[in-house]
């Protein structure tokens, strides 16, 4: 920096109204104007000359904006008519029962038990229906001559009870339906001669899966006549007890089902719920 | 430079480029037609002007429109335009003004526009070459010269009021 003299003060006094000095220029040759008088006039002349700012605003500013103000297209109101019938109301559903899972394995073995033993029919009808004897067919069926259709129907009844006790697997089905028909006709004969050859022609059998007919032949069996009432006594007591065994069926809705075919289900099911329930209170 | 700051540049400068040229020109209508032309220059390039340069790009199209719009109209007088000017927006009341922006009108169009640069706009001495195509020590020899020209304008005997 130049020492601030007579020869050059005014070209600092020019920079310092344009505003170029530095700090020290600045105070450099504020003492300098201090000092010289003539310098402090030549100053004094020279702010004069510094305009200041007009607040002078451009009158049509607006114009020189570009695309300020955007166009904003409403869009059409235009309202669906029908928009009532769109509404959906999502009906009441029925209530959900939880079952507990003992109850819903119970509820499955039934089911299963059901379907396995051919209780249920696939077309509603009960397997009992179906495979209990027909009155007709065994009438027909039955290839004794000169008896009466009730006869014939004791008849194999009685021999069907006989046989059956040999056969424990029987279907307590036919012995049910021969105890039925045998309390219809509580009027026995005091006396049969029966020769039952293939009497039980159309005798259902229980062989584990299906019950079907089971051909059987049978030797002649031939009753004594009217003196022996104990032994005829003796067999209508066991149809009787075979009928008392009748009322183990249950009729569930419009299906009847045999207490027996579910009793070791139960017994079952009970025992997988207590070991269940004993290892529950174990841990 | 984006349509936003095109238009921010608008709302920043616009008073600052009008007041420089109308202060040059004394023509208010003529000063808005310089000033839509240099908004209308700097839209067209705003892709190659940055946002930071635009009030430079801005005083120095509208210095140059100045110029040749002053050259163009050499034949009328700057102190008649100036009396007849009786519509300008701004009306300068105190006597010191209006003497000095008479002494203004005694300057050519470079040493006002240095002035008006230097005074309404605060640009350097760089920042005034830049925008007039002037050296550096060129700006501020003319400043000095337009300084000492409105001063001895201003201490004249018949303007000493």
């Amino acid at each position: 920096m130049q020492n601030i003299s007579l020869h050059n003060y005014q070209d600092y006094l020019l920079r310092y109204i344009d505003g170029a000095l530095d700090l020290r220029e600045t105070e450099a040759l504020l003492a300098f104007v201090t000092l010289h008088p003539e310098a402090q006039e030549e100053l004094a002349a020279l702010e004069l000359t510094k305009l200041e700012v007009p607040t002078i605003s451009c009158p049509n500013k607006a114009l020189l904006y570009k695309n300020i103000f955007p166009v904003i297209v409403e869009p059409e109101t235009i309202v669906y008519p029908h928009k009532q019938k769109l509404f959906k109301k999502e009906k009441d559903k029925a209530p959900v029962v939880l079952l507990k899972w003992w109850a819903m394995g119970a509820a499955a073995v039934f089911l299963f038990m059901m379907v396995r033993y051919g209780i249920l029919d696939q077309k509603g009808g009960t397997a009992l229906s179906k495979n209990s004897i027909p009155k007709n067919n065994v009438s027909k069926a039955s290839p004794l001559a000169g008896v009466k259709n009730n006869d014939v129907v004791n008849t194999v009844s009685l021999s069907a009870t006989k046989v059956v006790t040999d056969e424990k697997n029987m279907t307590t089905n036919a012995i049910e339906y021969a105890a039925a028909q045998n309390i219809e006709h509580q009027t026995i004969p005091t006396a049969y001669t029966v020769s039952a050859l293939e009497t039980v022609q159309n005798m259902p059998s229980y062989n584990g899966d299906i019950i079907d007919v089971k051909r059987t032949v049978i030797a002649e069996i031939t009753l004594p006549s009217i003196a022996n009432n104990e032994e005829a006594t003796e067999i209508i007591e066991t149809i009787d007890t075979e009928t008392a065994s009748s009322n183990r069926s249950v009729m569930v809705g419009a299906f009847e089902i045999d207490k027996d075919k579910f009793r070791g289900l139960f017994r079952k099911v009970n025992a997988i719920i207590k070991n269940k329930e004993n290892n529950k209170n174990e841990k | 430079m984006t349509e936003k700051d095109y238009n921010e540049s608008v709302l920043l400068y616009a008073d600052n480029v009008y007041r420089f040229i109308v202060k040059n020109l004394r023509h208010t209508e003529d000063a808005e037609d310089i000033v839509q032309s240099a908004f209308e220059k700097l839209w067209m390039h705003k892709d190659s002007v940055e946002p930071l340069k635009a009030k430079s790009y801005l005083f120095t199209v509208a210095y140059h429109l100045l110029i040749d719009h002053t050259r163009k109209a050499k034949r009328i007088s700057l102190q008649e335009s100036f009396e007849n000017d009786t519509q300008a927006a701004y009306q300068e009341n105190k006597a010191l003004k209006k003497v000095l922006h008479e002494a203004l009108a005694t300057l050519n169009e470079t040493q006002r526009s240095l002035v008006l640069l230097k005074d309404y706009e605060g640009y350097s001495y760089e920042e005034i070459g830049e925008i007039t195509k002037l050296t550096t020590d060129q700006v501020r020899v003319y400043l000095h010269r337009a300084r000492l020209k409105l001063r001895s304008y201003l201490i004249s005997p018949q303007q000493v009021l």
